[in-house]
């Protein structure tokens, strides 16, 4: 079949047409279903429309936006000045003098015994967790609760 | 052989500035003029009425909800025509799941066309078929190729479209659409005659 047969064969899909009086119903139905979507309207559409009212209600005095940026001015201001008045004296050097601390002192330090205590050597109560248990833990059976 | 898509483009501005001046007249008749050419581009797509209708339907509510949106920068017409594209190929991805299209009645002035008197004559693959048969197998071979082909076949071979208003409308060059529609040409050659061999 050439291009161009298979282009007037492809053509004749123009005949395939819809039911008698479509035409004429279509734009009854466009109306109507216009209709009923303002009647229904999706929660997407109220969400919308709500907010755009809400929005619409929410409306800031141009005159609060020259307060906003006044307050932020006198903060901003006080921020930069706050760390100079709070170091005592004039220049580092005075700073350094001014500072003091009080040296860290170490007491007499007494040995510590690292020998086990004999009364725990029965095993009828549990050593305490920082003593080396007497096996090692491979020994110990599976499951053993 | 082609009809040009512009043609009723001067009233069309007129119409469409009453409507945007919220005249809704305007749109009816806008939606009058435009329902038969956009349901044979969408049914050619879909081959079903149902789908054609609900979605033709859709098209025209979106048109109505975003002419303010049109500045004129293209023809109503390619505009409505992009619009319609756009949401039957989403309408055709989201309805893979289901195919099954409804053959509507063919006109009967088809079997007074030339085209067909030569489709269904001897010597041509499709000879001694019935015009319904006809309409099936050309809606399996049209149901065949990908969206982005069909569209092309639908707006050039069925609505006589020309190329450069089919590129304009999908937005791609008219090199692609000639190449997309070589390539669907030759897959509807090939699903028609193993339809022959059958």
């Amino acid at each position: 079949m050439s291009n161009e047969s298979m282009h007037r064969v492809i053509k004749l899909k123009r005949y395939e047409q819809p039911p008698e009086g479509y035409y004429e119903n279509f734009l009854r139905e466009f109306h109507y279903r216009q209709r009923a979507e303002l009647l229904n309207p999706s929660l997407v559409m109220l969400m919308k429309e709500r907010l755009s009212l809400w929005m619409s209600e929410f409306r800031v005095p141009t005159l609060a936006y020259a307060g906003v940026a006044t307050i932020a001015l006198i903060i901003s201001a006080a921020i930069i000045k706050a760390p100079s008045s709070s170091i005592s004296g004039d220049s580092p050097a005075a700073y350094a003098a001014s500072y003091t601390q009080t040296p860290v002192t170490i007491q007499k330090m007494e040995p510590v015994s690292l020998r086990l205590d004999s009364s725990m050597g029965s095993g009828d109560s549990l050593p305490t967790s920082y003593l080396l248990q007497a096996h090692p833990a491979s020994h110990e059976l599976p499951l053993s609760f | 052989m082609t009809e040009e898509l512009e043609t009723p483009k001067n009233n069309d501005h007129e119409l469409v500035a009453k409507t945007q001046g919220g005249d809704p007249q305007a749109f009816d008749e806008l939606v009058i003029r435009y329902t038969p050419r956009l349901y044979g581009l969408v049914y050619n797509m879909t081959s079903n009425h149902e789908d054609t209708n609900d979605l033709l339907q859709d098209i025209f509510a979106k048109a109505y909800r975003s002419i303010c949106s049109f500045r004129g920068k293209s023809s109503f017409t390619t505009w409505m025509h992009s619009i319609s594209v756009n949401m039957t190929i989403n309408f055709l991805k989201k309805r893979k799941r289901r195919q099954h299209p409804s053959l509507n009645d063919p006109d009967s002035s088809i079997e007074n066309d030339p085209d067909f008197i030569a489709a269904t004559s001897q010597g041509d693959p499709l000879s001694e078929i019935s015009i319904h048969e006809l309409q099936k197998k050309l809606n399996a071979a049209m149901m065949k190729l990908s969206h982005d082909h069909r569209v092309v076949v639908t707006m050039f071979d069925i609505q006589g479209i020309p190329h450069a208003a089919i590129a304009k409308i999908l937005g791609i060059s008219e090199g692609t659409v000639r190449s997309r529609l070589f390539y669907a040409h030759r897959q509807l050659q090939n699903t028609l005659h193993e339809f022959k061999r059958q």
